[in-house]
């Protein structure tokens, strides 16, 4: 129950964050700060996938109605959800997942982190970024967009698990 | 029947993703092709009062460049109010001038929400159909033109910026130059492109590029930018014109709506051109 709680909080939490603070900061270079696949990502590994693509499609449709995007984060966060059991699954350590341990960097360890939540969050971007755009011509500008925003966005991340998650380890 | 069942359970997974995946593009038609419905935007009820709330805060960022632009205008302006002027030939003098007619009306608004990264970039003013706003208005600023009313809600409205995909604005090069159709790069908030202009004509650079008007939705000579760069198109006899515009959106608050008084009539004569066969 109070892990419930907790999660709704860090939903609140992650949606503040996404609208009041990283939809403001103006980068340039076509590159945007995604937080709220993060989310998604922290969700506990027993997860039923039903409620991770529910969630993940209301959470990208409440940061779109503040953004005017009308649909990309939705669609975006969804593919995330569908995509996490199987990756999880692609680079799962040998004696398998420990129901305690949190998909986190410092449950799980940084090479671990930075490989599944960077495949992940490549492929949801350049959904994003080729939805947003759809145009082939405009390759290079796709391919640019997408490494700007797995850039800026994974500095971010991994400054967050610095800051969010350490006392949980105590 | 058993088989579509087991099927169904096989691929339940992928079935709810693609219904999901479904929806969201449900979700972007009905904002592109219904332009009432403001359910979904900045400019809903609920999401422009959060909205105005976080401008409220981020306009504080801004005031001392928005106050040194208004203050520019102001000045401006006020050198053409009358009350100003010494009164030469006081027997004909009237205020009710009926040699000139007003063509445009400006509704003044504030921008609580935009944003200049997104590939479409659209912002939201706080004035609506209470206020008279209708789809299809112009909008400008102070350095600039900003955009059309994409959207219009009772108190809050949509405004399909310059920085969009498919924003084409018929403007004139220089005073009385040649004309062309502006476009955004997509890429640089600051910058834009300028085609349809014949590669004999001679084109100078740093010209000015002013709004032409031709549509009746924006008075004529608006300065919209300054050309930076030509280039000619490869095949074409065509120039490629680079250009900076003179507003930077990013910092851009306070707006005008305009009224164009003359459209209806403008639009209905011509309507009356015959088409070509």
């Amino acid at each position: 129950m109070k892990s419930i709680i907790n999660y709704i909080a860090l939903f609140v939490l992650f949606f503040c964050l996404q609208v009041f603070l990283f939809n403001q900061l103006d980068l340039g270079y076509g590159a945007h700060v995604f937080i709220i696949p993060l989310f998604l990502m922290l969700l506990p590994f027993n997860t039923n996938i039903f409620a991770l693509m529910s969630l993940g499609f209301f959470l990208g449709i409440t940061v779109d109605a503040f953004s005017n995007t009308f649909g990309l984060n939705a669609s975006s966060m969804v593919l995330f959800a569908y995509l996490r059991p199987v990756i999880f699954e692609t680079f799962k350590p040998r004696e398998g997942y420990d129901p305690l341990k949190k998909p986190t960097a410092n449950d799980m360890g940084w090479d671990w982190f930075i490989i599944v939540f960077g495949t992940l969050f490549s492929m949801a971007t350049l959904w994003y970024v080729i939805l947003e755009i759809f145009r082939i011509s405009e390759f290079f500008l796709i391919i640019r967009n997408l490494v700007m925003t797995v850039l800026a966005s994974g500095i971010t991340v991994a400054i967050s698990q610095f800051f969010f998650f350490n006392e949980r380890r105590k | 029947m058993q088989n579509l069942f087991a099927f169904l359970r096989r691929f339940r997974v992928f079935i709810f993703f693609a219904a999901l995946q479904f929806l969201c593009f449900i979700l972007y038609l009905q904002f592109v092709s219904y332009p009432q419905r403001v359910f979904m935007s900045t400019a809903g009820n609920l999401n422009a009062t959060v909205s105005r709330w976080e401008g409220s805060i981020f306009n504080h960022f801004y005031l001392e460049e928005n106050n040194k632009i208004l203050r520019i205008e102001n000045a401006r302006l006020r050198k053409r109010v009358f009350g100003n002027y010494y009164q030469k030939e006081r027997a004909v003098f009237q205020v009710k001038d009926t040699s000139y007619e007003q063509k445009y009306s400006f509704i003044p608004a504030k921008i609580i929400h935009s944003s200049t990264n997104n590939r479409n970039n659209y912002f939201t003013i706080d004035v609506g159909t209470l206020q008279g706003i209708k789809k299809d208005m112009g909008v400008i600023s102070p350095r600039g033109v900003v955009g059309i009313v994409f959207k219009t809600g009772e108190h809050y409205s949509l405004v399909k910026s310059v920085l969009t995909q498919d924003i084409n604005l018929d403007v004139i090069i220089g005073a009385d130059g040649p004309q062309g159709i502006l476009k955004w790069d997509g890429i640089n908030p600051r910058n834009g492109i300028v085609t349809g202009v014949s590669s004999d004509l001679p084109i100078k650079k740093y010209a000015s590029i002013y709004t032409l008007g031709a549509s009746g939705i924006f008075p004529k000579g608006i300065k919209v930018a300054r050309i930076i760069d030509k280039a000619r198109v490869e095949d074409q006899s065509l120039w490629e014109l680079k250009i900076k515009f003179t507003e930077d959106y990013r910092t851009l608050h306070s707006v005008y709506v305009i009224n164009s008084l003359h459209l209806k009539e403008l639009k209905t004569l011509q309507l009356e051109i015959p088409e070509e066969e």
